[in-house]
């Protein structure tokens, strides 16, 4: 662990830091968060390389990535506004003669960060809408017919709505946690949204996932970048349910245990107590149960495993 | 406990043996159990007179005929008990006509034995014959007066009775010299009276134990009517009865070893799975055969030449059958081993109580044993002795039989000991048994001759000879022979008749007429004790009986005979209550083993059956499983019979209750019955003791109602059908009606539509792409609308739901399909159909599977309201109402509302906003496509052009520049029509597109069309048809004819495309100045055609549209649009932008008069002969 745990330490502890985590994180924590990680990404390339395999193609691509996260809408569709995005950027690379500002913005709009920022505002978004191409998936509806027509400007479609409202709800949350930040604080905290796991280090990543290992191909840039996002889509989970495993045993240990001095505390406190910022930081074990609770097998497919003797195992579960 | 009972009967006259036995006995009951020990000694000496005489009497009865010829004691003996007989028969003189019935029963009985027992008189065997002969022949007495008609008879009787007196009188003397018995030599005459008495009453025991015997079985059979029995109890029966078997054939294999004997030849037959049924077996096959003779011989008798002696030893020839225990050398042996046999055989059957007494005791299992017995016996030590023929007469062996049961008393000396029990219960059996046989003391033959021949020298003076010759012939068939006979059966028989040829008639005509009468008895219990191993054979041969001995008999001679009867049957009724005692008190017994009376007497009187029954069921199995290479049970035609026969008894007893029952009986039975009837009496069915339903096989299932062959009064055969058929309802494999399967369905349509438009589209762009194709290049996609097929009219015959699980696989598949359709999908193969509709399948087969569970959850209590209507009764409810069950169930599965919600919203409805938008796109991006042919395309559609895109295809630079290019504005056409713009239609421009267009929308024109139909293509120019154009023309066409070879011109129009002409360009300059110049050759038809047209035309304007139309009739059909549609505006922009590029010399004319115009035009357009076309290309160009 040592070695590895090492690599995307600080990215971790950002990205957590990022996720509502504020104490300093101990180094067991972030390794336990790497190596579920890595787990997940490995579990991830292996799957879409059979389904690649499936399709009677060798290498893997964007599409099958995103299959194996079709039923989150809206990371999904996060996931094609980045897409879309890059494309852009991408274009607007190649043909220089675009105006400053379009390259400023697109400069601004790292492939992650547009995702946590939720995305360029809307006015920088109506310059831009006629270029951007939307990304089709091969299970949606245009992809039913034979040719393809170009989209009218005016259509929004119901899910960008749903989108829009996960990204709100995040903004929001977002917004909470840095609502009390000095503005060095913030300044730290907007660094820190910017840490990834694949830019910029896109090669470090690829030994690290073990590209080549676990999939045949070199990959995509496309695909190093979408894993770049579900990993950090994946930390912000991870310690989001952890932080809640947490609260819930202070919770409990408050109520049960600690109970004689949490009440002299309480009386205590007063206007001019320090504030608590002495918090205990995660654990490897509130990691962990919040990894077995995401891990918690919905009922679905629990139809055919019924009135079978058979032991049934059950894939990972994609966070 | 019987055992007091059943002792005397066995118990040899006081002075013979007595002594020992009774002795034994007692001190054995004393020792025994005490309760029912404590009643025997009182029974006892009652019964030892009644039975002890029984024994004696069959003794006596052989001895004395054996004793006739010693004349003078004979004469001593016969005037001493003279006085004694006659008091006796005197009191019985009504009798005789009693006992006729049944004495009629008996010949016949002892005919078929005597058949059976053939082989008998095969021998020739010197002709003084032992006692047993003479007994045969006795019998034969009788069997003879049957058989000579009434006349002879009579005197035949007296002489008989006679002699039976005498004979019996010296034969009865002969037991009273003791120690005698191996020899036999005489017979004490003093015994005469009692043993007469002692005769009648053995007999009369016999009959006893008979009916009870019979009545048991009757109540048995009566019981199978009221009681179901169960198979339980089979398989212990068969189990008894294979050790059984399995014990004999122990006894045979060891016997036959050392002794090789003649007599056990025959023994492996006896090792047969039912020991009683061997004899009656041979006795069926064989006496069948000979009965109808033997009776015609009878009723023929005074026509037959042959003497009686010579039709004896013809008997004797044709008999084959000899009894195993049949020897020379030993008189009565034969008889007395017939007999014990028979008794050891019924005792091991007995399985229930006689299974510990089959074998030796072993002495590992109980060490001491053979300290505590001195003298071990049981019943296979005794077959072994039997059939080594160690015992000497009826003694020995019933003293080895009491002394199994002794023993095992002695031994198990608990009173508690079950086997005690059954040790009591084969004593009591063996007592009931030991009558049967006959008190034989085998003696040498060389002495009993001896005997014979003195006796006969008595008689001689007494009786005539037809007597003696009657009696011979008797004795040859019946096999009725005297007491000793009816346990010896058949063997007995077989040696008599030899004998009494000989010479010694006398002698046998002598046996008393008591005599017979015993016989009778004795033969009805043979018949009883095989009718308990094979009834049916016996039952059904006793019922073809000859007429009673008895009546022929005259009174007075039968005065002695019927008086001895009498006697017998006071004697039973003397023993009667005893019996009935006996019987109560084992009912007793048997209900303290938890059997009911019943029950019990079911269990006897059908084990052997039922052990055979299963043991035939068994047969089939190995292990658990069928055995195949067991041949299977069939039914047989005489087993249904009986079975329809049974049924119809019971119908009949159970009167009109089922009238059902009884009008299928009508029905059914009659005709059968007919020919059934003749058909039983030949196959002699077998009649086992069992109910209905234990043969299973033979059940004759009820037809149901609707399947009867019914007719009406005039003999037409009524069909039921109508009643219960029924049309299996429509939509039941088809998806039900509902919101939702529109929803999709209509997703479905739209996918279809859009499908519709991709595929223009994609024509479109196609032609754009390719310069050059083909008519049939597009296949035009017009999918049919989806229509669930349901299933064919299809008729059931009951209420339940149809079960195909083929066609509802298909209609499940057939939904996945849709599924997929729905999906995205528009083709998918087979197999992945498949997997899918497997799994939907299984699906929902545990879904249905957990709504059943929940289902039949047990019902709980409901709540008692407390409503005054309710009488608070607590009812019982569901466990779960329906929507319980179903939201248990699909929570069971995963499933939960909001799934199916969000499927329905996001799966369906969205994804048909989705489809519509999507559909308005495509058209959108086709009208775009297409846009200035489209009047739609408006305002819009010009602005397209301003940014330089690739759509510039069309004329419509025409604007741009502000020309009036072609001059419609000039002449008002594009309000005329309503021209959007003045743009040159995208697909006139482009001619080939057109032409796809118009392939496509050939229906349309075809119909309007129709109205007026097309005229018939014109002729081709030929040699022929030349000479009818006008003259000018008539140069030109014979020179391109003659350069075609004579062969008829091809029109333009029918070339191949690629052999057409090339299409005309316009000069670089734009302007078409004139009708472009052809040269001659290859515009010459066309150019001629219009001449000619126009000629026409002014000729007379009707008629030029049939001409034009005549001479273009080659061209396509779409050409050909009828003057009507002109008017319309797409067309008439399409029709007048025409004229305009072909001819535009005198437009204004030709569009004028729009209709022939427009019409010449066309033809010159699509023939390509035109003056000149405008391409695409040469237009951008």
């Amino acid at each position: 662990m040592a070695d590895k745990s090492a690599k995307y330490r600080t990215e971790i502890q950002q990205m957590m830091f990022v996720s509502g985590e504020t104490a300093d994180i101990p180094p067991e924590t972030t390794g336990t968060v790497e190596e579920i990680v890595r787990q997940q990404v490995i579990e991830m390339l292996s799957q879409c390389t059979s389904q690649a395999a499936r399709r009677g193609v060798r290498s893997i691509s964007t599409e099958d990535l995103i299959f194996l996260i079709r039923h989150d809408k809206a990371k999904v569709s996060r996931l094609r506004t980045f897409l879309s995005w890059k494309d852009v950027r991408k274009n607007v690379k190649d043909s220089d003669d675009k105006g400053g500002a379009d390259a400023d913005f697109v400069a601004g709009d790292d492939p992650i960060g547009a995702g946590v920022v939720g995305g360029p505002g809307p006015g920088g978004d109506a310059g831009k809408k006629n270029k951007k191409a939307k990304v089709g998936l091969p299970w949606e509806v245009p992809s039913l017919y034979s040719e393809q027509v170009p989209e009218r400007e005016d259509e929004e479609d119901e899910e960008e709505e749903e989108m829009n409202y996960a990204t709100l709800q995040r903004l929001k949350n977002a917004d909470e946690r840095t609502k009390n930040m000095t503005k060095e604080e913030y300044v730290h905290w907007s660094d820190c949204r910017q840490a990834s796991f694949t830019f910029r280090k896109g090669k470090r990543f690829k030994e690290w996932a073990g590209f080549g290992i676990v999939t045949d191909s070199k990959p995509n840039d496309d695909i190093v970048d979408i894993l770049g996002f579900l990993t950090f889509e994946i930390v912000q989970t991870l310690t989001e349910e952890a932080l809640r495993v947490k609260d819930a045993e202070d919770q409990f240990k408050r109520e049960s245990g600690g109970e004689n001095q949490s009440r002299k505390r309480k009386r205590e406190s007063g206007l001019f107590d320090p504030p608590e910022e002495v918090r205990a930081p995660v654990q490897p074990r509130h990691i962990q149960e919040a990894f077995r609770r995401l891990q918690h097998r919905e009922n679905k497919g629990k139809a055919m495993r019924m009135y079978g003797r058979s032991l049934h195992r059950t894939p990972l579960k994609m966070i | 406990m019987s055992s007091a009972n059943n002792n005397p009967p066995w118990q040899p006259p006081a002075h013979l043996r007595h002594l020992d036995d009774g002795f034994n006995f007692f001190s054995q009951s004393t020792s025994g159990a005490p309760s029912s020990r404590a009643r025997t000694p009182n029974t006892l000496p009652e019964i030892t007179i009644g039975g002890a005489e029984s024994g004696n009497i069959i003794l006596d009865g052989e001895p004395a005929v054996e004793e006739d010829p010693r004349a003078a004691e004979f004469d001593e003996l016969f005037r001493k008990s003279e006085a004694k007989i006659a008091s006796l028969f005197s009191r019985h003189d009504d009798a005789p006509m009693v006992e006729e019935g049944e004495a009629s029963n008996e010949a016949d009985i002892g005919l078929e034995h005597g058949r059976a027992a053939e082989g008998s008189t095969r021998d020739a065997a010197p002709p003084p014959k032992k006692a047993a002969r003479a007994i045969n022949e006795d019998d034969y007495d009788d069997y003879d007066e049957d058989e000579e008609e009434e006349a002879p008879a009579p005197l035949s009787r007296v002489s008989t009775a006679k002699d039976s007196s005498t004979v019996t009188t010296t034969a009865t003397a002969s037991p009273t010299k003791p120690g005698l018995p191996a020899t036999g030599t005489t017979s004490p005459a003093i015994k005469l009276p009692s043993s007469r008495e002692q005769e009648k009453s053995s007999d009369e025991v016999r009959k006893k134990l008979e009916e009870d015997k019979k009545a048991a079985e009757a109540a048995a059979k009566a019981s199978f009517n009221t009681l179901i029995y169960t198979l339980e109890n089979d398989r212990d029966a068969m189990l008894d009865q294979q050790k059984l078997d399995e014990s004999e054939r122990q006894v045979d294999a060891e016997m036959s070893g050392p002794g090789g004997s003649a007599n056990n030849a025959n023994n492996t037959s006896a090792g047969g799975s039912q020991p009683g049924s061997l004899s009656s077996a041979n006795l069926g096959a064989s006496s069948l055969t000979l009965k109808h003779l033997i009776a015609r011989i009878d009723a023929k008798r005074d026509q037959v030449r042959a003497s009686d002696a010579e039709l004896r030893s013809l008997m004797s020839e044709v008999r084959k059958n000899r009894s195993k225990w049949a020897s020379e050398d030993k008189v009565g042996q034969e008889e007395l081993y017939e007999a014990a046999e028979k008794v050891l055989s019924e005792l091991k059957a007995m399985t229930e109580h006689s299974t510990a007494f089959l074998s030796r005791v072993n002495k590992r299992e109980a060490p001491d044993y053979y300290n505590v017995i001195k003298h071990p016996m049981d019943l296979g030590t005794m077959t072994k002795k039997l059939k080594g023929l160690q015992y000497k007469s009826k003694k020995e062996f019933v003293d080895d039989l009491n002394l199994i049961w002794s023993n095992c008393l002695k031994y198990n000396a608990n009173p508690e000991h079950f086997l005690r029990k059954h040790a009591l219960y084969m004593r009591k059996e063996t007592e009931k048994l030991v009558p049967l046989i006959p008190d034989i003391v085998i003696r040498d033959r060389a002495e009993v001759e001896a005997e014979e021949r003195r006796l006969q020298n008595a008689e001689a003076d007494l009786e005539g000879g037809e007597e003696s010759d009657d009696e011979p012939i008797m004795s040859s068939r019946g096999r009725k022979a005297p007491g000793m006979k009816s346990k010896k059966g058949t063997t007995v028989s077989r040696t008599a008749p030899t004998s009494v040829p000989e010479g010694t008639p006398g002698a046998e005509a002598k046996p008393p007429p008591g005599l017979p009468h015993s016989n009778s008895g004795t033969n009805l219990k043979n018949e009883f004790l095989r009718a308990d191993s094979d009834a049916p054979m016996e039952g059904s041969q006793t019922e073809f009986s000859t007429p009673p001995p008895g009546s022929i008999t005259p009174a007075g001679a039968n005065g002695a005979s019927n008086s001895g009867a009498q006697s017998d049957a006071m004697d039973i009724d003397g023993i009667g209550p005893l019996n009935g005692l006996e019987s109560g008190l084992g009912g007793a017994r048997d209900d303290t083993e938890y059997d009911s009376l019943e029950f019990k007497t079911w269990k006897q009187v059908t084990k052997k059956d039922r052990a055979r029954v299963a043991a035939e069921r068994h047969r089939l199995f190995q292990g658990d499983h069928l055995n195949p290479d067991e041949p299977a049970l069939l039914r047989t035609k005489a087993g249904m019979r009986r079975w329809l026969r049974k049924r119809r008894e019971a119908v009949n007893l159970g009167a009109a209750g089922d009238v059902k029952v009884g009008i299928e009986d009508k029905e059914v039975e009659p005709e059968p019955q007919g020919s059934a009837t003749l058909a039983e009496g030949m196959e002699g069915e077998e009649e086992p003791a069992l109910p209905d339903y234990y043969d299973v096989l033979a059940g004759i299932p009820e037809l149901p109602e609707r399947l009867r062959w019914l007719e009406d009064s005039e003999g037409q055969i009524i069909d039921p059908s109508e009643e219960y058929m029924r049309v299996v309802p429509k939509g039941q494999f088809t998806s039900p009606h509902s919101t939702f399967a529109e929803k999709m369905e209509a997703n479905m349509r739209q996918m279809q539509e859009t499908r519709k438009v991709c595929a223009k589209i994609g024509i479109v762009k196609q032609m754009q792409l390719q310069s050059q194709m083909y008519q049939n290049q597009f296949q035009k996609y017009d999918p049919d609308p989806f229509v669930e097929q349901d299933i064919p009219p299809h008729v059931v015959s009951d209420d339940g739901p149809v079960m195909a699980p083929w066609v509802c696989r298909a209609a499940l598949q057939r939904s996945v399909g849709k599924l997929f359709y729905h999906a995205g999908f528009e083709e998918f193969q087979p197999s992945a159909l498949d997997a899918v509709t497997d799994i939907a399948g299984d699906f929902f087969a545990r879904l249905v599977h957990t709504l059943g569970v929940y289902r039949e959850v047990p019902k709980v209590p409901e709540k008692a309201t407390v409503g005054p209507a309710e009488q608070s009764r607590p009812g019982w409810k569901n466990r779960f109402s329906t929507e319980e069950i179903i939201l248990h169930a699909m929570h069971e599965h995963g499933i939960n509302i909001e799934a199916l919600e969000s499927y329905v919203k996001d799966d369906v409805d969205r994804l048909s906003s989705k489809l519509a938008n999507m559909h308005e796109r495509m058209k959108a991006h086709l009208a775009e496509l297409l846009r200035p042919a489209l009047g739609d395309a408006g305002p819009d559609g010009s602005s397209a052009f301003n940014d330089g895109s690739e759509q510039f295809v069309g004329g419509d630079f025409a604007e741009e520049i502000d020309e009036d290019f072609f001059g419609f504005r000039e002449l008002g056409l594009d309000r005329e029509f309503g021209l959007a713009s003045l743009s040159v239609p995208l697909h006139l421009l482009q001619n080939r597109m057109h032409n796809a267009y118009t392939a496509q929308n050939t229906s349309v024109t075809s119909t309007a069309a129709s109205a007026f139909p097309p005229p018939a293509p014109f002729d081709h120019v030929t040699v022929e048809n030349i000479k009818e154009e006008i003259g000018l023309v008539q140069e030109f066409f014979l020179s391109k004819l003659r350069a075609n070879d004579d062969q008829p011109l091809v029109e333009d129009e029918d070339l191949p495309q690629k052999q057409r002409f090339p299409k005309p360009r316009l000069p670089p300059t734009g302007k078409i100045s004139s009708p472009r110049k052809r040269p001659l050759q290859q515009t010459g038809a066309g150019n001629l055609k219009k001449k000619k047209k126009l000629e026409i035309n002014n000729v007379s304007f009707s008629k030029d549209d049939d001409s034009a139309s005549g001479v273009n009739g080659t061209s396509k059909t779409g050409s050909t649009t009828t003057p009507t549609k002109s008017g319309g505006a797409g067309a008439s922009a399409g029709s007048t932008s025409k004229p305009k590029l072909n001819l535009p010399g005198p437009p204004l004319l030709e569009r004028m008069d729009s209709s022939k115009g427009s019409d010449a035009d066309k033809d010159d357009a699509t023939t390509g002969s035109g003056v000149g076309m405008m391409s695409p290309e040469s237009i951008t160009a």
